[in-house]
Order: structure tokens, then sequence, then C-alpha cells
């Protein structure tokens, strides 16, 4: 068979496309991979491959306090930057949508600006700025800070649904007698909760696992996953690192199994 | 059946206080007017269709009424109370929207039973009312499906449940048939105007569909850039426009020129036309009121050549070219005579009932 140039390139084209793809997958899921398998090393010390099996590790890091207290702490930050978010982002992204009042779109863009200015930048900002209203570095000036710094994901998913949502169907709610918060709470806000789900993932694993913006905010007494990960990490060279990373990794998933059985259950009935 | 009695009832009873008045509504988008002066009455149990082009303020209209939109002047009354104070939720207007708008995350059930409950009706009341809306518009058995699993038809008629449970003194249809097939449409179209006789509920119902507009309405509004043009049963608009503009836009017209004399416009085949206008003016020949006739070598009166003919079921269709090269649209039955016309005939035209035509001023 012949093939003329045209699909010669075609085929050519297609074949990188996928080879790209193949290395684009590896770049993603090497690092977890080669971290789930360490931390599962017999030996005292990281390094590749493994010498042995063991759940050690394991075992380790939920027998030390002060890595369950600090991975306690950080769900505790991811749900409170994710409420936070909801809270806040939600109404902000139905003003940006549906707001009748000049600058709306210069709202949304300003969202936008804490999630464009780097993460240590941030954190020193809220540092100091929390200092002038008498609010030291704690779990709650963290939660602030990182909410400040993901509030854009939560309010650009929020507004990206609304934008796509028929007004109509708002409209025919009000005719068929329904109050604005009627409308809200049975109408816009059920069909609103894919996004809102969406954004609450991004919000939780940020809250959850962020460092530069925690490093300058986190309080002392209530020192969250991250801190103390790097603070093993500089000291020792243990497979202990591997194996709450390993956990972590297994936490965001079940997270996203979770959220996209559910949006994908609701898409089944729009 | 009841219908004859309505009819009569609502050309008759003009004095009786109409259901919805709008007086004078004026709605301007910037620098455009929309709406323009427009009033109209629709009375008690009675289909009034809005019928215009597309962008002649019609949906305009009907958000007023609807209350989405407030007019810049002018009064809206519904059983001869202001409406322009009442908000949208308070109205007893029901809206069914082009596009249906339904709930996609509620079931059919829920979805019709939606205003009641806002309402705060009693559970069972819902239950009972729900299941009755359903049956009126043969929908029992699609309870618990979603929307999304509807056909464009049932997904109407679910629409219409969901505002017809609440019981509303108006219904407001916007194009409602838009979305529909054309087999599909003509049936819903005598559903939908049966349904609405038999609940005796008042409806304003939009179109650009003049065809639709006849079937459905008891009477119609034809409307032009934000005004109503004409207000009147299908039968006289159809018959009595009142402008070359309502002329045109129902039922195809051929327009004539000629010229008055006396009260009267003498057409090509000898017969005439009374006016009361003078001078020149254009006479409306509706294509089913020419007639043709083979010509041989035979001079005749009006004659034309025939430049093209399409089938339209148990009719036939014909442009005729006559003198100064004008062309001039006739329908006939197809039978023997017809049939045997083809292009490039030559034939003899006259007209069937010069009643029947109407002269305008010139444009
Ligand atoms: N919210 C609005 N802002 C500005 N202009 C508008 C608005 N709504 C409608 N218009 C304009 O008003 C005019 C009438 O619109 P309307 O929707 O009432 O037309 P319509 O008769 O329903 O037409 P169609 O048959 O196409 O639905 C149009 O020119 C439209 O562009
Ligand atoms: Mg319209």
């Amino acid at each position: 068979m012949r093939l003329d140039r045209a699909e010669i390139m075609d085929r050519l084209g297609v074949g990188v496309i996928v080879a790209l793809a193949i290395f684009a997958l590896a770049l993603l899921l090497l690092p977890a991979v080669i971290v789930v398998v360490m931390s599962f090393d017999t030996r005292g010390y990281i390094s590749f491959p493994p010498a042995g099996f063991t759940l050690d590790w394991y075992r380790k890091v939920f027998e030390q306090p002060v890595l369950t207290t600090a991975m306690w702490t950080s769900i505790k930050v991811g749900l409170y930057v994710t409420a936070i978010c909801i809270l806040l982002g939600v109404p902000t992204a139905l003003a940006c949508v549906r707001g009748d009042f000049r600058g709306a779109t210069a709202l949304s863009v300003f969202v936008l600006v804490p999630h464009m200015v780097p993460g240590i930048v941030l954190g020193v900002a809220v540092l100091f700025s929390g200092a002038l209203l008498g609010i030291g570095p704690s779990i709650w000036l963290q939660s602030i800070a990182l909410s400040c710094y993901v509030m854009a994901v939560m309010v650009r998913t929020v507004m990206a649904r609304l934008q796509k949502l028929d007004p109509l169907l708002e409209q025919a709610s009000a005719n068929l007698g329904a109050s604005r918060w009627q409308t809200f709470r049975t109408i816009t806000f059920p069909l609103l909760l894919p996004a809102i789900m969406a954004g609450a993932v991004f919000t939780f694993i940020e809250g959850f696992d962020n460092l530069s913006v925690t490093i300058f905010t986190h309080g002392y007494r209530d020192r969250p996953l991250p801190i103390e990960l790097l603070a093993i990490v500089q000291n020792t060279n243990s497979p202990l690192v591997a194996a709450v990373s390993s956990v972590q990794i297994l936490l965001a998933m079940l997270a996203l199994a979770a959220i996209s059985l559910t949006i994908g259950l609701d898409r089944v009935n729009e | 059946m009841s219908e004859a009695g309505v009819l009569s009832s609502t050309t008759g009873a003009a004095q009786a206080a109409p259901v919805v008045a709008i007086c004078k509504a004026v709605k301007r988008f910037g620098g455009l007017t929309v709406l323009d002066d427009c009033s109209l009455t629709a009375q008690e149990g009675e289909i009034l269709t809005l019928l215009g082009p597309s962008g002649c303020g019609k949906t305009t209209l009907l958000r007023c009424i609807a209350g989405f939109l407030t007019p810049d002047s002018g009064e809206i009354l519904i059983d001869g109370r202001d409406t322009i104070p009442v908000p949208v939720n308070r109205r007893s207007v029901g809206v069914v929207f082009q596009s249906y708008a339904l709930f996609p995350h509620l079931s059919v059930a829920k979805n019709v039973a939606y205003g009641l409950r806002m309402r705060a009706t009693p559970a069972a009341e819902i239950a009972t009312r729900v299941k009755a809306a359903l049956a009126t518009v043969s929908l029992t058995g699609f309870e618990e499906r979603y929307p999304s699993q509807l056909s464009g038809g049932q997904q109407q008629r679910v629409a219409i449940a969901r505002v017809l449970v609440l019981e509303p003194r108006v219904l407001l249809l916007d194009e409602p048939f838009n979305a529909l097939d054309a087999k599909l449409r003509g049936t819903m179209q005598m559903e939908m105007r049966h349904l609405i006789k038999r609940l005796g509920i008042t409806a304003v119902f939009v179109t650009h569909d003049q065809e639709e507009a006849l079937t459905m309405s008891d009477r119609i509004a034809v409307m032009r850039a934000g005004r109503i043009e004409q207000l009147g049963t299908p039968e006289e608009i159809f018959d009595r426009p009142q402008s070359a503009y309502v002329a045109d836009f129902v039922g195809a017209s051929n327009f004539w020129e000629g010229v008055a004399h006396a009260g009267r416009v003498a057409l090509p085949d000898g017969q005439s036309v009374a006016t009361a206008l003078d001078g020149p003016v254009r006479v409306m020949l509706r294509p089913h009121n020419l007639v043709l006739r083979a010509v041989g070598g035979e001079a005749a009166a009006w004659d034309g050549t025939i430049r093209f003919r399409r089938h339209i079921g148990a009719l036939m269709e014909y442009e005729i070219e006559v003198a100064g090269g004008r062309m001039l649209r006739a329908v006939a039955l197809r039978d023997d005579t017809i049939a045997a016309l083809a292009g490039g005939d030559r034939v003899s035209l006259g007209v069937r009932d010069a009643a029947a035509c109407v002269a305008f001023p010139p444009a």
C-alpha cells in the first residue's frame, strides 16, 4: 500500500501526540509511584530500588503522636479553608455573574490576584496584617491566609457553572411562586453543587498540604503536616516521610473518587 | 361543541370586564423602543394570540405581563387591578417558556409539585393535584422520570402541567411549539387548544407563525414594531385586513396596483372592488381567489404566462407572469383542467369573489 505525504504526516502526528501523552502521564504518576514503593522499604533510609517489603513505616506513622496530630491539624485547616471559600466564594461568584453593578467584571478578575502572588509573599503579607490586627500565627491565621490564596479556584469554578446555568430556570421558579431565597435554595444551589464540590476538593487539598503560605502563618502549637514533614526530611533520611506521603496520596485519591462519583451521578439527572 | 359559544361570547361581549388589559404600554431598551403605546385586552376564557415578525416585541410584552419586566409607562391590569406593584411570584400568571425551562435536577412529579410546595400546600393535597395535572396532560406513569429522559413533546406537557396545577388566572405561552417537529406541532396545537378550552383558562399565546395563529386563536393581535396593528378574530384578520401589512403577513397575498374612481377600483377582468380611497391603490388578491383558465388563440381580458408550478398536496400553486413583468401567485384544487396546465402555458386570469378583495393606499 502506498502512503502519500499527507497521510504519512498524519500518522506521524498522531504518533508524536500519543508519545507526548504517555510521557506526560509518566511524569505525573512516576513520583507518586516511587514514593509509594519506597514506603515499603526495609532499610532505614530512602533509596531506590527497595531491598524488601515491610509495613513498619506505616505502623510508626500512626504510633507517633506528632505525626497523627499534625495530620489532624492539616485536615482541620483543609476543612476550615473549604468552609470559608464556600461561604465567601459562592456569593462572590453570584455577584460577579448576576450582579448588575459597575465593577462586577473587575471583581471577578480581582479575586485572582492573591493566587497570582507567590505563596511566600502572601504568607508574609498575611503574617504582618495579622500582627496589626492582633492575630498571631495560628491555625486561624493559616486558614485565613490559605483561603485568600485559593478563593479564586472556588469563585472561578462556580462562576463557570453559573454562566452556563439557564437564567430562565430562576424566572420559571419565580413565576411558580418561589421567593428569591426559595429559588436559591431549591434551584440555583442544587444546580451549583457539582461546581462547589469540585472547588471544595481543590481548596481542601491546598489547605491540607500547602507549604509556602503555611510556613509563615501556622501556629507553633498546631503544627500542620507539611511543616512536620519538612522537619523530618531536613533532619533524617527515613522512609517515614514516604509512608506519610503515601497516606496523603491515598486520601486525595479517595476524595477525588468520591467527588467524581457524586458529580457523575448528578450529571445523569441533567 | 362549546367552541362556537366561546367564539360568539368573545366577539359579542366586548363590554364584559377583560381579564387582561394592557393600556398604552411603553418599553425601551436604551434608545430602542420595543413596545410603543401598546394596548390590548383578553376576555375571560379566550385564547388571544400575539402574532408578528421576529423582533416586533411579542416576548417583551409577555414578559411585562408575567412581571419579569416593568414597562416604562402604561398599565397592565389583571381583573381590573394594576399588576405593576405586584412581584413576579405573587402574580396569578403561569408562563410556559419556549425552552420549557424544566428543572433538570427534579423528577417530573417534583417539577409539577414545585409551585404547590413553594406555597406550603399540605403533602396529601400536593399528591392528588399533581396526579390530576399529570393525568390532564396524559403523562400518568412518568412521575419518576427526569426531564432529560423525556421527548420534546413530553417535556412541553410537563411544563404545561407544572403551570396548570396552580390554576393560574392567565396562561402565557411563548412560542411553545417551536422546538417540535412539524407533525407533532400540528397535534400539540390542537391538543393545547382543546385543553385550554376545557379548563376555561384565559391564555395569551405568542407565535410568529400565521398558520399556527389562525389554528389556535379566538382572537389575533397582529403586532408591528411594538404596536398592535390589528386585533380581531382569525376570520376578520384574514378576510378584512385593515392594512397591507396585515394582508401580507397573514396569508400570502398578491398586490395588484390600480386606480380608484368614485368609490370603486376596476379589476382587469371587468369586475370592481368597493373602496373609500381615491387615486392610486393596491388591491389584495388572495392566491386562492384567482381563477385560472387555459387560453387558446382568443384574446382574454387579463392573461399571463405560467412561470412555475408547485404541488402542495391536494393543491397546485402557480407563479404567473402578467403584463409589466409582475408575478402573481394562484392556488387551486388539482382538478383535471388545472392539472393540464404546465410551465410556459398562457392562461386567462379572473377573480373568484371581488367582494373578498381589499384596497389599500399605495406603498
Ligand atoms: N433585555 C434586552 N435588552 C435590549 N434589547 C432587548 C432586550 N430584550 C429584547 N430586546 C430587543 O427588543 C426587540 C424585541 O424583542 P422581543 O424578544 O420582544 O421580540 P419577539 O417579537 O419576541 O421576537 P422573536 O419572534 O424573535 O422571539 C428586539 O429588537 C430585541 O433585540
Ligand atoms: Mg420572542
